[in-house]
């Protein structure tokens, strides 16, 4: 199971030397384009179109499908209309900061795929510390959302950065804790070996993903992870009926698009990390691992959209409540309980 | 095993290297027509009072985010811990290996309790807004 990571395979491809450091930068390179490609075509598949295509379907409308075979061209035409926005900065902004929010909220949730082992040798870079570099990169969105809330001088979007924050952290502990119970269970934080320790089998054909193992940590680390990416029931921090679109009020043009983009490659990182962490990564029989790791994310992006429809948002008093009163405790507990498991059993 | 963060650097710069190239191929489409009035920030059709930056917000924000410091600081300890837990438990019995962490979340959990009694976790409405709702009822 254990592969060499992207670049290097590249180098082997090219017959070039992986020894070499200046070979190594430039396949890194490569390699990273490509991963950024493939989570960008992701991206853009599932917010212009699919998005739109499952509310449709749970509202019982047919929604895009004029332009290109099913709508898909509707991609196309959403991008070029809105790059060619009018930019309107709004009265008062506080200029950098106001500049720099969509910037980080889309560019930090691309470099957690760094670290995503994709199957067929598709992983960019495999350090030691794998699981906390993804976790760090998946919560510095919040930095984003903060900045645009207050540097957007708008009463909406400053609350809707409040609540963010208050979210984020909220709902941040219970997720890394839960995720820390794996870690028990594989002791290693290296991503290839959390996959590796998944693959022998749990009962019969059943392998020994961490979903079937522990699926109480599963369940806690879906709606810790909706909460993270901002999805009914925790979409508090935009709320569309309360507060118009919270930290995105203000901006338009190419800053709403990456406002919007980052939001969804955040909701496919966090899909990314629920697959490698408790089902199994690129694991799966018959298709190759590739095909299974883009099935197990979109089936989490799935499940983020029917939540999304089906699921009414909480207030922010529940949100606190539920977060430091209900998840966080039964993190701990859940933590202590895998522990306890595993002492038993080795 | 070349260094990872090769490719992690890689990607940073990929990272980046996308949103600019938007924001690039935007400002080269994009029209520029100011209008008085555009720029007012959008609060539902009302015309803007005082800066947001004025306003004043519920002191739980801050409370919370407090409380959070401590518990963000405690998964940092927690974290080496379960990597090592299962080669220590092999090694030298269960309770040895988790009993000093049962002790640590306990403290925890007697902080956040401390913070529960203390009302850091409920949400409290403020009374103007509770006497609003009164009224309703």
């Amino acid at each position: 199971m254990q592969s060499a990571p992207l670049p290097e395979t590249l180098a082997n491809l090219l017959g070039l030397d992986p020894n070499s450091t200046a070979v190594m930068i430039v396949m890194s390179l490569i390699g990273a384009g490509l991963i950024g490609t493939l989570m960008m075509t992701n991206t853009a598949l599932a917010g212009p179109w699919a998005k739109r295509k499952i509310t449709a379907a749970f509202t019982d409308r047919i929604a895009v499908d004029r332009i290109g075979p099913y709508g898909l061209f509707i991609i196309v035409a959403d991008a070029v209309r809105l790059l060619s926005k009018e930019l309107i900065v709004p009265e008062g902004a506080d200029r950098p900061a106001w500049d720099l929010a969509p910037l980080i909220i889309a560019s930090t949730a691309l470099l957690g795929f760094a670290v995503i082992p994709m199957g067929n040798g598709i992983q960019l870079a495999d350090p030691e510390v794998g699981l906390a570099y993804v976790f760090a990169t998946a919560s510095m969105a919040s930095v984003g959302l903060v900045m645009a809330g207050y540097a957007s001088n708008n009463k909406y979007s400053f609350l809707g950065g409040l609540r963010a924050v208050a979210q984020n952290l909220a709902y941040e502990i219970p997720l890394i804790l839960t995720g820390a119970s794996v870690v028990i269970f594989a002791g290693s934080l290296q991503m290839s070996e959390i996959v590796a320790a998944q693959q022998q089998s749990l009962i019969g054909p059943l392998p020994s993903w961490y979903a079937f193992v522990n699926p109480f940590a599963f369940v806690l680390f879906l709606i810790a992870n909706l909460a993270e990416v901002g999805r009914n029931p925790f979409d508090i921090p935009e709320a569309p009926t309360e507060i118009v679109a919270g930290y995105q009020t203000e901006y338009s043009s190419v800053y709403f698009v990456l406002v919007y983009l980052g939001e969804f490659i955040h909701i496919f990182l966090g899909g990314a990390i629920i697959a490698t962490i408790f089902l199994g990564g690129p694991a799966g029989p018959v298709l190759p691992g590739i095909v299974w790791f883009l099935i197990k994310i979109w089936g989490v992006f799935l499940f983020t959209q029917w939540a999304r429809s089906a699921v009414p948002r909480v207030r922010i008093d529940q949100l606190i409540e539920i977060g430091w009163k209900g998840m966080l405790v039964l993190s701990l507990a859940n933590l202590l309980l895998t522990a306890v498991i595993v002492g038993v059993t080795v | 095993m070349s260094n990872p963060w090769i490719a992690i650097g890689a990607l940073a710069v990929v990272a980046l290297a996308i949103p600019l190239t938007m924001m690039a191929v935007s400002s080269l489409l994009r029209p520029s027509v100011p209008e008085q009035g555009k720029r007012t920030t959008y609060e539902s059709g009302e015309v803007p009072t005082g800066s947001s930056r004025q306003i004043k917000f519920n002191i739980q924000y801050y409370m919370v985010a407090l409380l959070f410091v401590v518990f963000d600081i405690e998964t940092v300890f927690i974290f080496p811990w379960t990597v090592i837990y299962s080669d220590a438990a092999a090694e030298f019995g269960m309770t040895t290996a988790l009993l000093p962490m049962v002790v640590f979340i306990a403290i925890l959990a007697i902080g956040l309790g401390w913070a529960w009694r203390n009302g850091a976790v409920q949400w409290v409405r403020s009374p103007r807004a509770t006497k609003g709702a009164d009224t309703y009822e």
